[in-house]
């Protein structure tokens, strides 16, 4: 007997190896196994977790000659990247923002993928305007757009009503800083709660975004060369002294980190909440779910214009492929997958991101969704940085710390940008 | 005896052999590795630039690094006097065989298992001024919550609580072993002579634990100069830097930025604090048993 299991273990010691080619995707959005773990039905999924993950499923189930392993890292995983390329153990794919691209790209440490595209059937052309500014650098595309993000307006209706601030069943929204001032303390005033709902805690990337929007709304040049940005401005100091006003005054959520005020926008602590597209599914069906603080009083809108002109920033999620040797049995295995993924965008829109290829944009399904005719402009008008700017993902933590500190009155304004703006030239000094 | 004093020398090296040469392979190699690539501009990926003591100087310069030097010594003030002495107390209550004992001291060890995340989103849940215990607890008072987490001077008090909840396990546990090895009848010969509690804790206890304490000291000092994972996952180190420790600035500059050259200058200083403290711990202790 003991004989026997000792030659059962040999034997499956022995098996076969798994000749299927393997690709090794690593991305974020977060785990969700538990729910969407068995499910192949990418038209029931919802949310950025559970669509991706359901995807995956059906990817494996259509395509069972290829062995795919899935890593999910916490947001963003750039460490987590760097250091498995500096280990030389890069994954295949990877999600992306598109403005840290530029860092791996100028680096030397993706590959272009023009190739595996149209291996894949995807037609560069068909990307949207600013899904290309955020993929294409120096002429080849570093990266498969997957959406496009932009920061909005997420409003409750039913606090701007109670404050007078809804005109033909639409909020009425600033359009310029003292106006925005005004509204804020007339909603106080009439509701007892914060005009805005911000997150002020370990959330850099919150008031970077809203301060490079109404920088690009002025016209102003944050980074003029490869090497410098340009922060500490009268442009900025303006966009930042609005925040710190709100915030001395109450008339902005205090203390709270992203998912504190996730919630408390949810719970209706609050009339605007300034964050992604990404928000829009999540609040759409809280809106549509009876006994909810939004339920039928829930809108989105862009950012209004303040100072300048209309503009917005938008970044956006990419799968880009890092440098490594393949075997051409892999590549082909990465081209179907990427095939694959493309032809899902549409699915992907349902989480609130804007799609990334134009065809997506233009069907009747996509502007069926709630919201979208408020905000498909985006996709054609949003301002990515400039292809020259590397380390956004550290510059933005950076920045970001240093405007925390300045809205939050931990540091005067004039000192936060300078250093913010010695800090990150520092950086850039230090690049080879 | 003497004829055999060679070849046995050579023995007790053979034994000591593979650790000596993954010790030198795992610690004292990348020790080594990690000051050469000091004294470079270098990234991640290999680029390399000599430049001589240039990340020294930079990080002498650097008022990030001055605040993440300040945060990390105040931390292990905070966190190693009050850990050492609530360990102490408890291991001295909890030095008997009885049953309950026995499960309190499994309570207190459990904290030490948990993984930081954990401990960090435990404490999250107690100190988010929005919804959190201690905020709903202040508003049963009629009181405004207190930013724990936002505020300058709050945050590295509620860094060291969290700490000293999650790492008062094993101290509990070395003062335990020590209180263990002192004799019985000395405790006897105490209580003959009538001596109250301070006494003999002051003239047996102490005296006999000496060693164990100087052990404790210099673990968690050792410790809590490179803590890290509570910073990083609670605040981040904010507000406004507020709460970065050396680590977590070396963190943030090697896998952030990618400056691998001026991380490992600032790994050395840290390296250079951490030795210069412990054997500063070593000395005043030694010194005074040498005295005695």
């Amino acid at each position: 007997m003991r004989w026997c299991g000792l030659l059962l273990l040999l034997l499956a010691g022995c098996a076969a190896p798994d000749q299927r080619p393997e690709i090794v995707v690593q991305r974020f959005f977060g785990e969700c196994g538990v729910i969407h773990g068995g499910s192949t039905d990418v038209a029931a999924a919802d949310t950025e977790c559970g669509i991706l993950t359901t995807l995956f499923n059906r990817f494996e189930a259509e395509n069972p000659d290829i062995r795919l392993k899935v890593n999910v890292v916490a947001w963003p995983g750039y460490p987590q990247l760097a250091a498995q390329i500096a280990a030389g153990d890069p994954p295949d794919l990877v999600t992306m923002h598109q403005s840290v691209i530029s860092d791996y790209q100028d680096r030397g440490l993706l590959e272009p993928m023009d190739g595996v595209l149209v291996e894949a059937g995807v037609d560069a052309a068909t990307f949207t305007p600013a899904a290309r500014a955020g993929v294409v650098k120096y002429g080849r595309v570093y990266a498969m757009p997957w959406d496009t993000i932009g920061r909005l307006f997420h409003i409750n209706t039913r606090l701007m009503a109670q404050a007078g601030l809804m005109r033909d069943g639409k909020p009425v929204l600033p359009r310029s800083p003292d106006e925005l001032l005004a509204q804020a303390r007339q909603f106080k005033a009439a509701t007892g709660k914060p005009y805005l709902v911000q997150a002020h805690v370990n959330a850099p990337d919150f008031h970077v975004a809203l301060l490079y929007t109404y920088l690009l709304a002025q016209g102003d040049t944050i980074f003029p060369d490869a090497r410098h940005v340009r922060l500490d401005t009268p442009a900025a100091r303006q966009v930042v002294a609005l925040f710190r006003q709100l915030h001395a005054e109450g008339l902005t959520t205090r203390n709270q980190d992203f998912p504190a005020a996730t919630a408390r926008f949810v719970q209706g602590g609050g009339g605007i909440f300034p964050v992604g597209t990404w928000m829009i599914g999540p609040y759409d069906a809280e809106a549509a779910r009876p006994g909810s603080a939004l339920y039928r009083s829930y809108a989105i809108a862009p950012f209004p214009r303040l100072w300048g002109q209309d503009a917005a920033f938008v970044d956006g999620h990419a799968w880009v492929m890092p440098r490594a040797a393949r075997s051409r049995s892999e590549r082909a295995a990465i081209a179907r997958f990427l095939g694959f993924l493309a032809r899902y965008n549409a699915d992907w829109s349902r989480t609130g991101q804007l799609p990334a290829f134009q065809p997506v944009l233009e069907t009747d399904s996509f502007r069926a969704l709630p919201h979208r005719g408020d905000i498909v402009a985006i996709a054609s008008t949003g301002t990515q940085l400039p292809e020259h700017v590397r380390r956004q993902s550290a510059i933005q933590g950076l920045i970001g710390e240093e405007l925390e500190a300045a809205v939050t009155g931990i540091k005067p304004i004039d000192r936060a940008l300078a250093d913010a703006e010695r800090r990150v030239n520092r950086l850039y000094a230090e690049l080879p | 005896m003497k004829s055999g004093g060679a070849p046995r020398r050579l023995e007790g090296l053979a034994f000591v052999a593979p650790f000596l040469l993954l010790y030198g392979v795992v610690l004292i190699w990348p020790l080594l590795m990690g000051i050469g690539i000091s004294f470079h501009r270098a990234d991640l990926f290999g680029a390399r630039e000599w430049i001589g003591l240039g990340n020294y100087a930079t990080a002498l310069a650097d008022p990030v690094v001055h605040q993440a030097i300040g945060n990390t010594l105040l931390l292990a003030l905070l966190i190693v006097p009050p850990l050492t002495a609530l360990a102490l107390l408890l291991a001295l209550a909890l030095n008997r065989a009885t049953r309950g004992a026995a499960v309190f001291r499994g309570i207190f060890f459990s904290s030490s298992v948990l993984s930081v995340t954990i401990v960090t989103l435990i404490w999250r849940f107690i100190l988010t001024p929005d919804a959190g215990l201690l905020a709903v607890a202040a508003d049963a008072l009629g009181r405004e919550p207190l930013p724990f987490l936002s505020d300058q001077a709050l945050v590295i008090p509620a860094i060291a609580i969290t700490t000293i909840w999650w790492s008062l396990g094993f101290p509990i546990m070395l003062f335990l072993a020590g209180l263990q090895q002192v004799p019985a009848d000395v405790y006897e010969a105490a209580a003959l002579d009538r001596a109250g509690r301070w006494t003999t804790f002051r003239h047996i206890t102490l005296p006999a634990i000496r060693r164990t304490l100087l052990l404790v000291v210099m673990l968690q000092t050792v410790g809590q100069l490179q803590l890290f994972g509570q910073a990083q996952l609670l605040t981040g180190g904010g507000p406004g830097g507020g709460s970065r420790t050396i680590v977590l600035a070396i963190f943030e500059v090697a896998f952030g930025r990618w400056e691998l050259g001026y991380a490992t200058a600032l790994a050395e200083i840290l390296f250079a604090m951490i030795l210069v403290v412990t054997l500063l711990q070593y000395w005043l202790v030694t010194r005074r048993e040498d005295a005695g």
